[in-house]
């Protein structure tokens, strides 16, 4: 740490850290109302619980951006952040809003859709308080003397992030265009604004922890930025195979997010390239794991595993099953929550100027997170594809199908509690940096 | 390759992949009224959509595919189960089997039970590029099975499947709309059973038993045997 302005970003690790656990729980939650006949029916129905579990997902991974983004931006553009105050206050309110917002789901105030289910008010209140945010990080950018395509991107990333959100604010009369927008919001983030945010924070990470020329880190950060946007925009099309939209999506779409797994294997080697070049020795071992980890899990979760299911002729029988289930929790994990974990274990400490902490149970969640998720990634994955064969292929009803994925969804529940506990170690660890004193 | 060419295809390609999606996107907006058949968007319609959003019924159900998994895709619910199950089904969708999923009673009003029910027959009319698949192997299980396992045990099975236990009481479990079949195999035989439940009309024109064309050759067997046996 360089700027005593960065530390604005301790508190945003911290809730994030906290808020993913509480995910974990509510996850548990739901896979149990899988498995047993839900006695909680009344009060917290599958619904309900679903909101929560995906928002809670959300804001854990926002406040986790939010405070990456608050320590980069002073070290790159060399500069104290513009106001420390718009900082505490945004996240306050940010807060204070995922709070009311599922507070509010407990008493069924919701938009009712999917993923996007914080109401209108709501859903303002979020853009405030993304304006505050891009105007501090702005407003400190132009000070700087160097414009770095590190700070570049990740404002590019942020931007694109509030913008396409805009779009899930209207009410849509018609189902088909709610749901054409609907995407905008969710598939151009994970595959477009987040992935921005997320390179640019890897490089970053990269960049000091490797001492690769800056040229060298920046230059390949484009490339993959570019084949990013230029498969993931028009890869949009993915979704748009079954909605009541014309049937050359078909194709768009197809061709276009078959190559989107392209820029992530990129990012692997990349990661494994710079790692292989290092121009300094790599002190933190826990960093590296953790970075090229997530590179790897990164690859797996949304370029296999999103492939697998992107060609019209497999999405067609597993569109709407488990397998996509499978699908967004290992892409989510390896792509975000493993690149928050990587920023956190990086920054927090330099935060508090720590040199030295023991590090052992940073590669013991490492470890116990990434094996059980990928348990979970597997058993939703099984019982996906005897969904898909079953009630598409063979036409067996709903709930009949249901009964034979059983044993999966308590593979399901196994992986769970190993991610839940390896969720809670990584809280102490955080919580224990966090409490260190100041060296 | 320099950092500045990266740079420079960074932005060329991502303006060029931005312009065709926006002209996709325009032209897809020009077949949207024939492919969702805008003119039947009624007012009625909207406001069902508006049902559907209060109660956050996606959470658990997909639509267009989209959604929960934790229940049936209701994308088209209208044609295959019909208004007056579908009625009778939203007025009270427990079943009275506690180990099955449960969806949660709504107590929906009568209005918003309607409105529900026009806007599932809006959606059923969209082209969705014949999503969901017809299956390929469709009723084989029913029909392997039937040779393993006691036909009655199937058509029970087939009778829960179809939540005929919505309208009909059998031995003290079931709703009211339609007489309790605990006695059925004793009062008629298995022909007419079958066409009962193919076409209810055929026998009274004014029920307001829904006909279950999709009921499968195999599956229709186990369940008049099913119905048969309740003597
Ligand atoms: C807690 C989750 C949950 C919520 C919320 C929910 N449902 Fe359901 N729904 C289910 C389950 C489970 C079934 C299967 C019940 C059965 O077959 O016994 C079902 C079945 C149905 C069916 C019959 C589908 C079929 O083909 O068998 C319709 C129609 C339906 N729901 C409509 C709705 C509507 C409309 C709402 C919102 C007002 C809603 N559901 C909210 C869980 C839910
Ligand atoms: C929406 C309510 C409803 C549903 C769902 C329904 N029924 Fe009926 N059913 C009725 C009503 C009402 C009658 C009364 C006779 C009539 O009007 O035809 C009836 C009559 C019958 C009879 C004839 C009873 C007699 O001997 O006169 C049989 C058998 C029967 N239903 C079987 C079924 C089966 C099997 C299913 C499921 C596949 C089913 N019903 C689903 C409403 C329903
Ligand atoms: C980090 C990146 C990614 C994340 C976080 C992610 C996450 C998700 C999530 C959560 C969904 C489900 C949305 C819903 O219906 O509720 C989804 C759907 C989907 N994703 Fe991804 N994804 C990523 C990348 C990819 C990539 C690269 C591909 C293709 C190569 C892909 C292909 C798909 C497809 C085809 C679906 C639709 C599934 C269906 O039809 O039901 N995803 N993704
Ligand atoms: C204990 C671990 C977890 C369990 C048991 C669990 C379980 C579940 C269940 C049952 C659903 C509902 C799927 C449905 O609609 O039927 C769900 C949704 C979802 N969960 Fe988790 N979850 C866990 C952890 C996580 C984590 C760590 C992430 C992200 C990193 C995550 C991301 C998601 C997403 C994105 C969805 C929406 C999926 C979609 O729309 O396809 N979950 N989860
Ligand atoms: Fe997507």
């Amino acid at each position: 740490m360089v700027y005593e302005s960065q530390k604005v970003a301790i508190k945003y690790f911290v809730i994030s850290a906290i808020l993913f656990g509480l995910q974990v729980i509510v996850g548990l939650l739901l896979v149990s109302k899988y498995i047993w006949a839900d006695p909680l029916i009344g009060f917290l129905p599958f619904n309900t619980a679903r909101a929560i579990h995906t928002n809670l997902l959300v804001v854990w991974m926002i406040f986790g951006f939010m405070g990456g983004t608050y320590y980069l931006v002073p070290e790159e553009s060399g500069k104290e952040l513009f106001s420390k105050g718009l900082a505490n206050l945004q996240f306050w309110l940010l807060l204070l809003g995922g709070l009311v917002g599922v507070i509010g789901f407990l008493f069924r105030w919701t938009a009712g859709r999917p993923l996007l289910e914080l109401p209108v008010e709501l859903k303002w209140a979020i853009v405030l308080v993304a304006l505050i945010f891009i105007f501090n990080v702005f407003m400190t950018m132009i000070r700087t003397k160097k414009w770095t395509a590190i700070q570049g991107l990740l404002l590019g990333g942020i931007v694109m992030l509030a913008v396409m959100w805009l779009f899930g604010i209207p009410f849509f009369k018609n189902l088909t265009l709610d749901y054409y927008y609907w995407w905008w919001v969710i598939h151009l983030w994970v595959e477009g604004a987040w992935e921005l945010i997320a390179a640019s924070l890897m490089a970053f990470i990269l960049l000091k922890i490797t001492g690769i020329d800056r040229q060298v880190i920046e230059k390949w950060l484009y490339v993959e930025v570019a084949l990013v946007l230029i498969t993931g925009i028009i890869g949009t099309g993915h979704h748009y195979y079954w909605i009541g939209t014309p049937r050359y999506w078909l194709w768009w779409g197809g061709i276009f997010s078959a190559l989107e797994p392209l820029p992530i294997l990129l990012m692997v080697f990349d990661t494994l390239n710079h790692v292989r070049h290092r121009k300094i020795e790599i002190l933190d071992r826990l960093v590296l794991h953790w970075a090229v980890g997530c590179a790897i899990f990164h690859f797996i979760g949304a370029g296999v595993w999103g492939f697998i299911h992107t060609l019209p002729v497999v999405n067609r029988w597993t569109h709407g099953t488990q397998v996509t289930a499978s699908h967004g929790h290992m892409a989510f994990f390896g792509a975000y929550a493993m690149t928050i974990i990587t920023v956190v274990y990086y920054a927090l400490p330099k935060l508090k100027g720590l040199k030295q902490y023991n590090k052992k149970r940073g590669f013991l969640v490492f470890w116990i997170t990434t094996i059980s998720m990928v348990v979970v990634g597997l058993g939703f994955g099984v019982a996906g594809v005897l969904q898909s064969y079953m009630q598409r292929g063979l036409g067996i009803d709903f709930l009949t199908v249901q009964g034979f994925m059983r044993p999966w969804f308590m593979a399901v529940l196994f992986g769970g509690f190993g991610l839940f506990i390896g969720v809670i170690l990584y809280i102490i660890t955080v919580f224990q940096l966090f409490l260190k004193k100041f060296e | 390759m320099g950092k500045k060419f990266a740079r420079n295809f960074f932005i060329l390609g991502t303006a060029i992949c931005t312009v065709v999606f926006i002209w996709l996107t325009i032209d897809t907006h020009t077949t949207i009224p024939k492919r969702t058949h805008t003119d039947q968007l009624s007012e009625e319609v909207i406001l069902g959509k508006r049902v559907w959003h209060k109660y956050n019924c996606n959470d658990c159900h997909t639509i267009l595919g989209i959604g929960g998994y934790y229940s049936p895709d209701v994308t088209k619910v209208y044609f295959m189960r019909g208004e007056a199950w579908l009625k009778a089904f939203l007025k009270d969708p427990e079943s009275p089997d506690p180990k099955r999923r449960k969806m949660v009673n709504f107590h929906l009003s009568e209005d918003e039970t309607t409105r529900l029910i026009t806007f599932f027959k809006w959606v059923d009319g969209i082209d969705t590029n014949q999503w969901p698949p017809k299956p390929i192997g469709e009723g084989k299980i029913a029909e392997v099975e039937s040779k393993s396992e006691p036909q009655v045990a199937l058509g029970k099975g087939v009778f829960e499947k179809y939540r005929c236990d919505i309208c009909h009481k059998i031995e003290g479990k079931g709703g009211m709309i339609g007489p309790e079949l605990t006695r059925e195999g004793s009062k008629r035989d298995a022909l007419w059973l079958e066409q009962h439940i193919r076409d209810p009309k055929s026998h009274d024109p004014t029920t307001v038993m829904p006909p279950f064309p999709q009921i499968t050759k195999g599956e229709l067997n186990a369940l008049v045997d099913y119905l048969i046996n309740l003597k």
